[in-house]
């Protein structure tokens, strides 16, 4: 690798990553805020995608309220919340999550650790806990957004 | 006649935000959800312009835009190719293939229109009025 990656690169550059994609694509500011603790959750709607390479693998997980995923896939199609079904909903969430790690891949491959990533999945629900596997680090990234809160997940193993 | 566009995407999600950005426009937009049903599609319609998705299940947009160079009846069509990925390496090999112009998601709708008029003629579609 031409430099060393570290977890708190990966999250600085998520943090400034998730603003600038929730600005382009959606014209909604999300604004990175400090929380303690493990994030409890309501019902949600999550994307995944995962990425894999020699020096490093792991996965990113957007964590979004079911109302509020329903918003951000209005805006980013220009429809009304209530024009949309679940489809469409993890359709755009799936992407969004997919735009997250398809930054960080740049990133990564710009620092030297080429890696390859998934396509999306989602999981719907309100009582499901993603555990890391071990030796894996697990950061929280939490947001602003409108008063509604948008959370990233990272799971990274780094070497 | 109205200017055809084909989008290339296995996210429904693009191909509609690449629908509503050309919505203004006298475009005819078609759609296919991977490499191999963009590749009928292009045979069968003859799109001015492909919107074309690098990471795509089926056939990636690599591959089909491969394929498209090497068809004497294809190879002219411009290509935009539609990348999640903005890494160095990655662009490079998306330029060395022959593409028209590039755009990295996340990105804006005027983006992709000033991208696309400049290889295509677009024309704003005539607004209805009142009799």
């Amino acid at each position: 690798m031409s430099q060393t990656i570290q977890v708190p690169n990966i999250c600085e550059f998520m943090n400034r990553h998730l603003v600038d994609v929730f600005e382009t694509m959606l014209s909604m500011k999300a604004i990175a805020v400090t929380e303690t603790g493990v994030p409890q959750f309501d019902e949600r709607v999550t994307g995944s995608v995962a990425f894999a390479g020699d020096h490093i693998n792991g996965a990113v997980y957007l964590h979004l309220s079911t109302p509020f995923a329903a918003r951000v896939a209005a805006a980013m199609l220009g429809l009304s919340p209530e024009d949309l079904g679940e489809p469409e909903v993890n359709d755009v969430v799936g992407e969004v999550t997919n735009m997250l790690t398809g930054g960080l891949k740049s990133w990564l491959c710009d620092s030297g650790a080429e890696c390859a990533v998934s396509t999306p999945a989602i999981i719907r629900g309100s009582s499901f806990v993603i555990e890391p596997v071990p030796q894996v680090e697990r950061e929280w990234l939490v947001f602003d957004c409108d008063r509604n809160r948008i959370v990233v997940e990272i799971h990274v193993k780094v070497g | 006649m109205a200017t055809k566009i084909l989008s290339v995407d296995d996210s429904r999600t693009i191909r509609l935000i690449v629908g509503k950005a050309f919505r203004p426009y006298d475009v005819v937009l078609l759609e296919a959800a991977n490499g191999e049903e963009g590749l009928a599609v292009a045979a069968r319609e003859k799109p001015d312009l492909i919107i074309l998705d690098v990471t795509m299940p089926v056939m990636d947009g690599v591959t089909m835009l491969t394929k498209l160079k090497e068809d004497p009846a294809l190879k002219a069509i411009p290509v935009i190719m539609l990348t999640a990925e903005s890494g160095r390496e990655n662009v490079l090999q998306i330029a060395r293939l022959g593409v028209r112009d590039y755009l990295v998601k996340p990105f804006k709708e005027d983006q992709l229109i000033e991208k696309a008029s400049r290889c295509v003629t677009l024309e704003k579609r005539p607004v209805a009025t009142p009799a």
